[in-house]
């Protein structure tokens, strides 16, 4: 083996682990939703390649508000989906879209675009 | 003239004040610099709640209204609401009519509000019995706003009250539909810097459908720049096979190369912009999609070839050609894959169309005894409409005056038209056959029978099937293993592969990352349940979610309720039986005219019988009905006695062998009743409860189908089983209580078996709701069924074989693109890293890969369309 290979090999190495912690390892940034007037807990979501926050944290049992907005014409990200809690919304560019619910239990839902390539996390505490 | 202070109330004149202020056209005074900071903050506010402003004309002081009163019919004490009511300001005359239950009210609108009015008319115990309706508002937000609205709102002419709910966006509005304008209700909140939103529903499909015109257009114009730029790029990165190129030198080449460089740069980031910014939003997420992978694969090429053009010295001999060919090549399949992906879905959601498409665009309203057309979306509830033969039914409402014939199979798949007479309910999008007709509307935009079901079936197109679980776990994590893939696949060829190793090893983790497509995984099942939700809906199947759709296809028993499922759930003139003398027509002639004058369900079963015979029927005279037993009345001038065995011996009318034929009928689940005639006991009617035609026909292909059926009852074992044979049910439980068939269907479940109830919504709905697959039996407006997991609005059997058909079709369609989805994958990637090249030499062009990633996804949408041929085995028309 040539020292090139050598050093090929390990940084290979090295970037799959990294890969593979930055993706799945590292605790990822969340947000968690402030309760307004009425106990309402609002948050809202830029979708825009992604959900920006796309982990929200909950209370349970309190009235959540999601406020969407699609900042991209890319077709993929134009319904949001909660499939855990039936709900779902068209999100036309520009224009800001609001779902509304209660989760009641705690856990971890997910939400997602239609076919599942931006996803998201509502933790429920 | 002495004013009021609008905030603290004190009396002022004018010349003492210590500010004024000017708001709506009205000029204000104050007290103190507390009160005029306190009107500042808030003017709106403290303006409403003095100002006179009613929107009525104020030139006109005294108006007169005519209010619908509710409750004043039954038990209300007129004389006391009319005092009440004179007891205000303002209001000078009050006429309360008990029977037509309106109060005529002259009253001054400066000193009343119509809101004021209502809250003096609810405080005496009554309520208004106006309109509703609900307006959205855009980006309502502010708190604050709310009280502003809901006071302009009350302030429009005939507004009684009014709500603004923040959460739903939207104002709940209870009006005067003959005083008030939809234009008065808008301005008054468009006043407040808002935008109001119709009620229409067809609104955000059209503009998806817009939305999705444009995006295609811009794809298409990103997919044409980069194939212009991949021909010349192409023929310098296969220069010995194009001619006049291929006789430049390497120094004209390389210069050509370095074009190419420049030239795939607005390819990279014109054309393919999206799969940058999509894959730095997702990495600033942690989050990897086919966006990353793309960027990564053509970025990766592109600053290798560019580094190896400018810099050829630090490469190994035979390694520094560039593959640009690659980057312009793979953004230009890739983004012409998703256009054709985006025009393949466009397809998916037809059926959602065609059903919008049913609604009408304008309604025929009378206003203040004026027809006008306006636009559908512009009907309020309890508008009077005017419906012409031909014309297509608006809104929902109940008719008012005139007859029609009104052909309904576009909802309930009734194929006859259904006569319609006043105060028959009439659904919205039904078409108008024969007669003219006026109704009241009593739903209106989103409301209606038709919008619920497009909400419906809508909802259940985005909700998950069970199955998409396992594809969404996948591709969850399928991204980053393909680019540890991609890495592991260069260290290999960089390390054991042939030379020039560099090139093999870049082309082929190129060729990896470029293959993989989430996309598949993602739209398998998507797509296919988009297809066939919608499928359902246009066969009269509303399927309300993914999960329903996917039970539905393991389903192994059938439990259908009797009466209303398998029957029509309405008795019928069945048989009768004559004593010698006497003809069918003749008895059935007297029986008829005799029940013309009873109510009870049995009688009208009987005089409809006769008529659907096309007999003519008498006036009877000296009618009397008794309890228990039967009626008695005189037709033609002959007694006519028709009742039960008891009436008969009261009668003492001799009953000779009709007693045991009575008891046969009985036996066969039917209700006979003995006729007389003139003392003598002449023959027998008999009604029962008759099967629905297609009832059998559905129960014999369910069984084909492998599918043990059940009949469920409270009835009697022997009507039950009577009803059992005439359809071919073999199992049967009868004598169940309402409130037993949940544990019977829990019974059934405990065999091991998928069990699916079928039933009408109200009656039924704890049995629905414990069957794995809950099918209600819903006809006209009724279609929104909770407790159902699908709603048959076509009230026949053959439903129940439609939706299982439509449920494998489906399961079986998303089966095929899930597995193709991941075959696709599992072959594809290892083929791309290279696994065949140690055995025949053969290596997969990053080209290539490009092109089977950009269709795989493509091709997944085209199966799911593949399902919109789907016919049922028997179309219930």
């Amino acid at each position: 083996m040539t020292g090139a290979q050598i050093i090929v090999t390990l940084g290979g190495i090295a970037l799959s682990i990294f890969i593979a912690w930055f993706f799945w390892l590292a605790p990822k940034g969340q947000i968690r939703a402030a309760a307004g007037a009425g106990g309402v807990q609002e948050v809202a979501v830029i979708v825009k390649g992604g959900y920006t926050p796309d982990v929200i944290v909950v209370k349970s049992g309190q009235p959540v508000r999601l406020n969407f907005t699609r900042q991209e014409s890319a077709a993929c990200s134009e319904k949001v989906l909660f499939p855990d809690f039936n709900q779902s919304a068209l999100l036309p560019e520009g224009e800001q879209v609001t779902l509304e619910f209660t989760p009641d239990k705690p856990g971890e839902y997910g939400f997602q675009c239609q076919m599942g390539m931006l996803r998201g996390k509502l933790i429920v505490e | 003239m002495n004013a009021k202070d609008p905030v603290c109330g004190m009396d002022i004149t004018p010349q003492s004040a210590f500010a004024s202020r000017e708001h709506m056209g009205q000029k204000f005074y104050f007290c103190s610099a507390d009160c005029v900071g306190k009107f500042d903050a808030d003017p709106h506010h403290y303006a409403m709640a003095t100002s006179a402003t009613t929107g009525f004309n104020p030139e006109l002081p005294l108006t007169q209204l005519i209010l619908p009163i509710l409750g004043l019919k039954k038990d209300g004490d007129a004389t006391q609401l009319e005092s009440w009511l004179r007891a205000y300001p303002g209001i000078s005359k009050v006429i309360i009519n008990r029977a037509t239950e309106t109060a005529q009210v002259n009253y001054d609108p400066n000193l009343i509000t119509l809101a004021k009015l209502a809250e003096a008319v609810r405080s005496a115990g009554f309520r208004i019995g106006g309109a509703q309706m609900r307006i959205g508002i855009q980006n309502l937000r502010c708190a604050s706003c709310v009280q502003f609205i809901e006071d302009e709102l009350c302030a429009a002419p005939g507004v009684i009250s009014s709500s603004v709910n923040v959460a739903t966006q939207e104002a709940t509005i209870e009006y005067l539909p003959e005083k008030t304008k939809l234009a008065d209700l808008n301005n008054a909140i468009e006043s407040w810097g808002y935008k109001t939103r119709s009620a229409a529903s067809e609104e955000p499909q059209d503009k998806q459908q817009a939305a999705h015109e444009k995006e295609y257009r811009r794809l298409m114009s990103h997919f044409w720049f980069a194939a212009i730029i991949s021909l010349p790029v192409l023929a310098t990165a296969y220069s010995t096979f194009v001619p006049f190129v291929r006789d430049w030198s390497v120094e004209t080449l390389r210069l050509a190369w370095g074009v190419a460089a420049l030239l795939t740069l607005p390819v990279l980031f014109w054309s393919g912009i999206d799969f940058f910014t999509g894959a730095w939003a997702a990495l600033k997420h942690r989050s990897a999609n086919m966006n990353t992978l793309i960027a990564l694969g053509t970025a990766a090429a592109w600053l290798y070839s560019t580094i190896a053009v400018i810099f050829p010295s630090i490469f190994p001999q035979g390694t520094s050609e560039p593959f640009y060919d690659v980057v312009a090549v793979v953004i230009a399949l890739v983004v012409l894959g998703q256009a054709l992906e985006l025009r393949a879905k466009g397809r998916t959601s037809e059926a959602i169309k065609k059903l919008i498409g049913l609604q009408a665009k304008t309604a025929r309203v009378v206003r203040n005894g004026k027809e006008m057309d306006i636009p559908v979306e512009e009907v309020l509830v309890g508008d009077v409409v005017q419906v012409r033969p031909g014309e297509k039914v608006p809104v929902d409402g109940l008719i008012l005056e005139g007859s029609s014939a009104v052909d309904e199979s576009m909802l309930t798949g009734e194929s006859l038209p259904v006569s319609k007479k006043a105060g028959d309910e009439v659904i919205g999008a039904t078409l108008n056959k024969t007669g003219a007709f006026k109704f009241r509307t009593t739903k209106v935009g989103k409301d209606t029978a038709l919008a619920q079901i497009v909400k419906m079936v809508q909802d259940a197109q985005n909700s998950k099937a069970p199955i998409a679980r396992m594809a969404d776990t996948v591709s969850g994590y399928f991204v980053p293993v393909v680019i540890i893939l991609a890495i592991l696949t260069f260290v290999l060829w960089f390390d054991i592969g042939p030379q020039p190793q560099l090139v093999y090893a870049l082309v082929t983790a190129v060729t990896v990352l470029i293959i993989a497509c989430p996309c598949a995984l993602g739209l398998a099942t998507p797509m296919s349940l988009m297809v066939g939700i919608g499928k359902g809906a246009e066969n009269g199947i509303l399927i309300r979610s993914g999960e329903a759709l996917q039970t539905a296809q393991g389903i192994k028993t059938v439990v259908l309720d009797k009466t209303g499922t398998i029957t029509k759930g309405k008795p019928e003139l069945t048989d009768t039986v004559l004593t010698t003398d006497w003809k069918e027509n003749e008895l059935l002639h007297l029986a008829a005219s005799v029940e013309r004058s009873s109510e009870h369900p049995l009688a009208e079963a009987i005089v409809e019988g006769a008529k659907a015979k096309g007999i003519a029927l008498s006036e009877p005279t000296a009618f009397e009905a008794v309890p228990g037993h039967g009626v008695i009345a005189t037709v033609d001038s002959r007694r006519v006695v028709l009742g039960n065995f008891k009436m008969m011996v009261r009668e003492k009318a001799g009953l000779g062998d009709l007693e045991q034929k009575a008891a046969v009928l009985a036996d066969d689940g039917k209700t006979p009743m003995f006729v007389a005639v003139d003392g003598g006991a002449v023959g027998i009617v008999a009604v029962a409860d008759t099967v629905k035609e297609d009832s059998a026909e559905a129960i014999t292909i369910l069984k084909k189908m492998g599918i043990e059926v059940v009949m469920i009852t409270g009835d009697n074992q022997r009507t039950a089983q009577a009803i059992a044979r005439k359809v071919g049910v073999d199992r049967v439980l009868a004598e169940v209580l309402p409130e037993d068939k949940a544990k019977n269907i829990h019974l059934l479940q405990a065999e091991g078996r998928k069990v699916a109830m079928v039933g009408d919504g109200i009656n039924d709905a704890p049995a629905l709701v414990q069957a794995d697959v809950g099918l209600a039996i819903g006809t006209g407006t009724d279609v929104a069924i909770e407790a159902s997991d699908i709603t048959l609005i076509k009230g026949s059997l053959k439903g129940v074989v439609t939706a299982i058909e439509v449920s494998r079709a489906t399961m079986g369609n998303i089966k095929q693109n899930l597995f193709g989805a991941f075959i696709y994958n599992v072959l594809g990637l290892p083929v791309a890293m290279g696994v065949l090249f140690p055995f025949f030499g053969v290596l997969l062009s990053p080209l290539i890969a490009g092109a089977a990633m950009a269709f795989s996804s493509v091709t997944v949408v085209g199966n799911a369309n593949r399902l919109r041929t789907f016919k049922p085995k028997f179309a219930v028309k």
